[in-house]
């Protein structure tokens, strides 16, 4: 069972609910490259613009790994990273989990996502303006050093650590994807997670994925926010659980 | 005696604290506001009270805060220094330097979230200013860079180009000598555009190396063990022949094999020996040694005349230099570079000492691949 995280984190947001499978499952996690301990220096921007990269390391690692009928579990973006993944390597999931999915969240004619490109132009500002326990001094400490934790505790905010310009990359890469295209190709079976209260992936968004994709199961959770991994997880866990 | 001091009213101190506090649901719903920031926002605090976090943020911070400062939240606790933005009744921004706690139960649970903002107008306003300065540096050294790389180019087409022409002049001229009937003046001529062409083929060379050396990333060697003394030997003849009243003491004492690239070995011992001939004294010999000893290999080329100033010192190995001592008209100011870059590529090092009496370049290389290490001085 893989799990992957969304932007905006790395895969510590999946540690509590991954301990849960680990009786049943063989747990892979990682991080997206610039994301938490990943080597940032194999990154390259022009590589990284889509997400199709990202989709490509994922199967990388799977193949990496001789996964095969392996249960992708994907958190918000990631949910349609493992779909992409899918397609490239049909053999590697028999099941997707997608937690918070959306196939694009700009509005479009007869579509709505949720967003406008103003105002993801306002988050790009956020980024740019708050690094959040990145600091390009001492980054390549950091990330080079898992065995010396204590270089990262002098800053402030140690989890989720991402360098800024990737940061910037990959919400670009995130919010401005359209992969509606992409749904009806997927044959794997999959569980669309869908949270009360979402303003990232709102419900009609949810249901949008799951009229699209082939076969699919939808459940709406109790959990508000867009990350019920870390806000509930005990109810993520037993509706993956149910699932598989 | 001293009056005794006022004491602290805490339910005013939460009021009108000279910062914004907020308490928030796990669900994101504010439970309760402070004055100040009310003030901020232009609406009582109970009409704050009940709403959602999200109507007092911008959008950005809306999905900064469910992408990232949540997470952060539920996993170490705390989120300190994050720059948002209020937005007020009217759709003003008010810029803000926050920071977040956890409350929770005493089982871990999640109780409700407090936030604290300072408004931070002109701190926010600085560090735009000053991201703002960075992108415009960035962009400029940008195109620096790129310029750079297309005048580095440009030099590499130029000297590759420039080769097939002469090689042309090369084999018209050798043809001339061999098969044309000549006069004597016609030989005299022919011998002294030989002599042309061979130092337009060293220059042409040299700029090919130094295209190499800075698109590169440093010279690209290709190592193997070898006896050097031939080679140098050979070296050394060659400086002979083209400075026939020059005298050279070579002593070679190179017993063992050195790990290296012969060709650019050899080009290193020749740059350094031709410029003892145009920089040193005329009427004192030129010494060159070169042994192994030990782990290690050193060449050394000594020349007699006057002292190279300090100031002089610090950019002879850079392209281009020619010593403001006399104009020389026998290279480009690339000989001593690319000596520097060749010793660079086999881990050594180019030392240099200058006295009233010598003036001393050595070389000095690991002698085997066990012990060569990765140089730190390579360029990026």
């Amino acid at each position: 069972m893989m799990f992957a995280h969304g932007f905006g984190c790395d895969q510590t947001m999946w540690e509590t609910v991954a301990r849960n499978f680990e009786g049943e499952f063989r747990v892979v996690l990682f991080d997206y490259l610039g994301h938490g301990r990943s080597d940032a220096s194999a990154y390259s921007a022009e590589r990284y613009a889509s997400l199709d990269a990202y989709a490509e390391d994922v199967v990388a690692i799977g193949r990496a790994l001789d996964l095969e009928a392996a249960v992708f579990v994907g958190h918000s973006v990631s949910a349609m990273i493992g779909a992409l993944a899918s397609l490239k390597a049909p053999d590697m999931f028999s099941e997707l989990v997608m937690v918070g999915p959306s196939p694009r969240y700009i509005d479009d004619e007869g579509y709505r996502g949720g967003f406008s490109r103003e105002q993801i132009d306002e988050l790009l500002e956020f980024l740019a303006e708050n690094h959040l326990g990145w600091s390009a001094a001492m980054a390549p400490a950091i990330m080079g050093n898992a065995d010396r934790p204590e270089l990262g505790s002098r800053l402030e905010n140690s989890f989720c650590r991402t360098d800024p310009d990737i940061a910037r990359d990959f919400a670009r890469a995130t919010f401005l994807s359209d992969n509606r295209s992409d749904l009806g190709g997927i044959s794997t079976r999959t569980l669309v997670l869908q949270c009360s209260d979402d303003i990232i992936a709102p419900l009609a968004v949810g249901e949008y994925i799951h009229a699209a994709l082939p076969h699919s199961e939808f459940r709406l959770l109790q959990a508000t926010g867009h990350c019920p991994n870390l806000s509930a997880p005990e109810e993520v866990t037993a509706a993956i659980r149910e699932f598989v | 005696m001293s009056d005794s001091p006022p004491s602290e009213d805490l339910e005013d101190l939460y009021e009108t604290a000279p910062c914004g506090y907020l308490s928030v649901s796990p669900g994101g719903v504010i439970v309760k506001a402070n004055g100040t920031i009310a003030d901020w926002l232009g609406r009582p605090t109970a009409d704050l009270a009940g709403t959602s976090l999200h109507d007092i943020l911008g959008f950005g911070g809306r999905i900064a805060y469910e992408t990232h400062l949540a997470p952060l939240l539920r996993m170490q606790g705390h989120v300190h220094e994050i720059a948002l933005d209020l937005v007020t009744a009217n759709g003003e921004k008010v810029p803000t330097i926050a920071n977040a706690a956890e409350k929770r139960e005493k089982d871990g649970s999640h109780r409700f979230t407090r936030l604290t903002f300072f408004r931070a107008v002109d701190r926010r306003m600085y560090e735009r200013t000053l991201l703002n300065a960075r992108a415009k540096a960035e962009g400029e050294s940008d195109s620096y860079r790129k310029a750079a790389l297309l005048r580095e180019q440009f030099i590499a087409v130029l000297g590759h180009d420039l080769r097939n022409p002469l090689a042309a002049i090369a084999g018209g001229v050798h043809l001339l000598g061999r098969k044309e009937e000549l006069s004597e003046r016609g030989f005299a001529l022919l011998e002294e555009m030989k002599g042309s062409l061979e130092r337009a083929s060293a220059l042409v060379d040299d700029l090919l190396d130094l295209a190499r050396g800075s698109l590169g990333g440093g010279f690209a060697v290709e190592c193997t063990n070898v006896a050097l003394t031939p080679t140098l030997e050979q070296v050394v003849a060659e400086i002979r022949s083209i400075a026939p009243e020059r005298a050279i003491e070579a002593s070679l004492r190179v017993e063992e094999p050195v790990y290296c690239d012969r060709g650019r070995i050899a080009q290193l011992a020749s740059n350094l020996l031709a410029n003892a001939i145009t920089h040193g004294a005329a009427d004192h010999p030129i010494s060159f040694e070169a042994a192994t000893a030990g782990d290690l290999f050193t060449l050394s080329v000594a020349n007699a005349g006057a002292r190279i100033p300090e100031t002089v010192m610090e950019h002879l190995f850079q392209p281009f230099f020619r010593g403001a001592v006399r104009p020389s008209r026998n290279g480009l100011g690339l000989g001593l570079f690319i000596a520097a870059e060749i010793a660079k590529a086999h881990h050594g090092t180019i030392d240099l000492t200058s006295t009233e009496l010598e003036t001393r370049f050595t070389f000095t290389m690991p002698r085997s691949d066990l012990i060569a290490q990765p140089s730190n001085e390579r360029p990026q």
